[in-house]
């Protein structure tokens, strides 16, 4: 049973629509840097803030007091609905699947809800900012939003998570005949707590910058959401997903995404990738794996240009695959170092590229690969 | 293969395990079911003094210390890893070891409470460095992946976090992916501990009681919350027959609605779990009389019990309905695991786990709430309920082998 992308949509730092995002990109776009706020500590973290003009999902009644997770998980749902022709209502709501992506979740909310308990006690918690905690939010403010009664699903884990949310989709898809379309959506808000955290871990940089198959400096983070259109017919082909491998260490990485990588090139070799790298430990693993197992496909490294998503990004890396394959256009990778050759440095023409790769090394345990035909 | 050739394929049960406020290992649940244990006590591990609802299902450390046996490496990880790994590692050994491609897990909060460790030692101190060991064990896929990592298992993983429904999700998944012979074996459950931030949570809703846990009742007045983890070893008949293993009991439908009335409440005529118990119906191509035992979401919130009320009356009449939350509280995204297996229990073993704290019916309700004891009974056939934020509505037909 082939599956098929039909639509994609998102929103960054750099464009309110998966098309103005691209043409940033195949521009040089590089996302603003501001301090991120809510610091506890005597540090400070920078990172690619969403701008609020961009949530046009933020006009909807339903999501007047939800988190800026939930506003750009719409905002991206419905960029992709609209890219792949089709209309909200009755049609699209009974014969659609919702599955989100999550990583950190509503961290704002959560944060906020939880320094009132810690500093003001139990008592004078706020239930308005529980309800937006929950890990399911923005899955269930979407399906409102689309008046729609089916299945939802909500997929936590680390920035491999979009990947897996893919093919979870492509299951729920392959499963259940009563469904048209499966809409994925992948999306990530930030907080100091979250770069701090990382920062623990050696992965988050405290400087606005990092490189990409360079020295491992840690990461940026970043806002955004991503979010395609599955369908059975017309459009980009998945040619193959996979469930991701576990991976227990970090020696272990590259061993999972091997493993993982070998099964979704086995259909073919890619003209293309779309990489996860992000200034960590991830950026020497798919070295190794891009060496190993694929020929000679130029890489594309995003997340120089927009920051670490986390929950968002590998939709991300599905869209901009899907947005390169359409557009034959392969935008070049900023901040890009010297360890793998074969990253592609300046925006070129891709014409006559078929096969799009991507690939995650999730920074918690996690590694996946996907694979879409033209 | 086809849609039609699929539905042929049968789902099995062929391990299972179980760790909750009733018990560590699925005979100790067993008993405590059929002895109708309360196992909701005074919470411990944070500070209730400033809640309402001062009371939980909790798993004592010293079970999850003393009785799994963990080694040195795996007794430093958070509490809800000890349960995932005592879960997994009973499910494991009574399917006899079997071989999963694929594990779909469930969670609502994760380590939580690692987080808030985390947050609290910043207020306190702001130190230099924040704890990285709290950070790791704070993903909720953690637990999960050290349950894989202990039982030596590299299987891919798929964790659903649908709040209240996670572990029906999780377990209708599997199912699904077996029936249509995507996968031949899954493992598929939920983990989920107590926390003090989701424990407030529920307080600040007022969905929490100062008072027991009433499912049901005329004058219930909210939930208690509890703990734990199950996980089932779904697997073809194919398979199993293969391996020479036996099954306990048989998945033969899954039903899922969103019922988007509101975050937090359901829509009052029912609809949400109406449409997921008729959907796990039709898939289980089985009439609502052949349904002898209904585990019910009944958290024992006014608008829960009453749109599940309302539903279960008009659909099935008068059939025998528990809550076990009554015994050990809402476990949250392992809830619905726990209660798929406790039904595989009562499947087994022939009997109708009590809904305890029963004083007076309410009038509403036209089904028969097994009230406060354990009744042994014929059952067939039973459906699981779970019901979660956001309008999740997941519903199970397991069937007797």
């Amino acid at each position: 049973m082939s599956i098929f992308i039909q639509g994609v949509g998102a929103v960054t730092p750099l464009g309110s629509s998966a098309g103005e995002t691209w043409r940033m990109l195949c521009e040089g776009g590089y996302a603003p840097r501001v301090r991120v706020p809510g610091r506890m500590a005597d540090r400070d973290y920078l990172y690619c803030p969403l701008p609020a003009k961009f949530m046009k999902a933020a006009r909807a009644p339903r999501l007047r007091r939800s988190s800026a997770l939930s506003l750009a998980g719409a905002t991206a749902a419905f960029d992709a609905i609209e890219d792949a022709g089709l209309k909200v209502g009755p049609e699209l709501g009974e014969h659609c699947a919702v599955i989100f992506a999550i990583c950190s979740g509503g961290v704002n909310y959560t944060r906020r809800f939880y320094d009132e308990i810690a500093t003001q006690g139990a008592n004078v918690a706020s239930p308005l900012l529980f309800t937006e905690t929950v890990f399911n939010a923005p899955a269930s403010h979407v399906a409102a939003l689309l008046d729609f009664d089916g299945k939802s699903y909500t997929l936590v884990g680390d920035s491999s998570v979009g990947l897996s949310a893919i093919h979870f989709a492509t299951q729920v898809l392959a499963t259940d005949p009563g469904l048209a379309y499966c809409l994925v959506v992948g999306t990530e808000e930030m907080d100091w707590l979250v770069s701090d955290a990382f920062a623990s871990w050696l992965m988050a940089s405290r400087h606005g910058q990092f490189e990409v198959y360079g020295r491992r400096t840690g990461t940026v983070f970043g806002e955004a959401a991503g979010a395609v259109v599955l369908g059975r017919e017309h459009g980009l082909r998945i040619a193959r997903s996979s469930a991701g491998g576990p991976f227990f260490s970090v020696r272990e990485a590259y061993r999972a995404a091997a493993e993982v990588l070998g099964e979704v090139v086995s259909s073919g070799q890619p003209d293309l990738a779309i990489s996860s790298a992000n200034g960590t430990f991830a950026d020497e693993v798919e070295c190794r794996i891009f060496e190993d197992f694929c020929d000679a496909a130029p890489v594309y490294a995003y997340k120089a240009a927009l920051g670490e998503a986390l929950g968002a990004s590998a939709v991300l890396q599905a869209v901009f695959a899907s947005l390169a394959l359409r557009t034959e256009c392969l935008p070049g990778t900023l901040s890009a170092g010297t360890r793998l050759k074969r990253v592609n440095r300046k925006t070129r023409s891709i014409k006559g590229a078929s096969r799009a790769l991507v690939t995650t090394i999730g920074f918690n345990q996690q590694a996946n690969a996907l694979m879409i035909e033209n | 293969m086809s849609f039609a050739n699929r539905s042929k394929r049968r789902v099995l049960v062929t391990g299972m395990g179980i760790v909750s406020p009733l018990g560590i290992g699925v005979e100790a649940n067993r008993d405590s079911l059929q002895q109708a244990k309360d196992a909701v006590s005074e919470v411990t591990s944070f500070d209730v003094s400033r809640t309402r609802c001062k009371t939980a299902g909790q798993i004592p450390d010293d079970w999850l210390g003393n009785k799994l046996e963990l080694s040195r490496k795996t007794k430093r990880l958070h509490r809800s890893s000890h349960m995932m790994i005592a879960a997994l590692r009973e499910a494991l050994t009574s399917a006899a070891t079997p071989n999963p491609e694929l594990l779909v897990a469930a969670t609502s909060s994760g380590g939580m409470s690692n987080g808030e460790r985390f947050y609290r030692r910043l207020l306190a101190a702001a130190p230099r460095r924040s704890n990285p060991e709290l950070v790791a064990n704070y993903m909720p896929q953690k637990p999960v992946l050290d349950a894989l990592w202990a039982a030596r298992i590299r299987a891919p993983v798929q964790i659903i976090s649908n709040a209240c429904s996670s572990g029906s999700n999780a377990i209708g998944h599997a199912f699904e992916l077996v029936k249509a012979g995507m996968h031949e074996c899954v493992l598929a459950g939920g983990y989920d501990p107590l926390g003090e931030l989701v424990f407030v949570g529920f307080d600040s809703l007022q969905a929490a009681t100062p008072e027991k846990i009433r499912p049901f009742d005329r004058h219930r007045s909210g939930l208690v919350l509890g703990e734990g983890a199950a996980m089932l070893v779904l697997e073809s008949e194919a398979s199993a027959l293969r391996r020479g293993v036996s099954a306990v009991a048989e998945v033969i439908g899954y039903g899922v609605s969103t019922d988007t009335y509101h975050m937090t409440q359901p829509n009052p005529s029912g609809i949400g779990p109406r449409m997921a118990m008729e959907r796990a119906l039709r898939a289980a191509n089985a009439e609502a009389g052949s349904i002898n035992y209904i585990n019910a979401h009944g958290t024992a919130t006014i608008f829960n019990d009453a749109t599940e009320g309302l539903a279960i009356s008009a659909l099935f009449g008068q059939v025998p309905v528990s809550s076990t939350k009554s015994m050990m509280g809402h476990a949250l995204g392992a809830a619905g695991a726990i209660e798929a297996a406790f039904c595989v229990v009562a499947l087994r073993d022939q009997f109708l786990p009590p809904n305890i704290n029963f004083r007076q019916p309410d009038p509403e309700s036209r089904f028969q709430v097994v009230a406060n004891r354990a009744l042994p009974a014929k059952i067939e056939r039973a459906l699981s309920n779970s019901f979660g934020f956001g309008g999740t509505n997941a519903s199970l037909v397991l069937q007797r082998v």
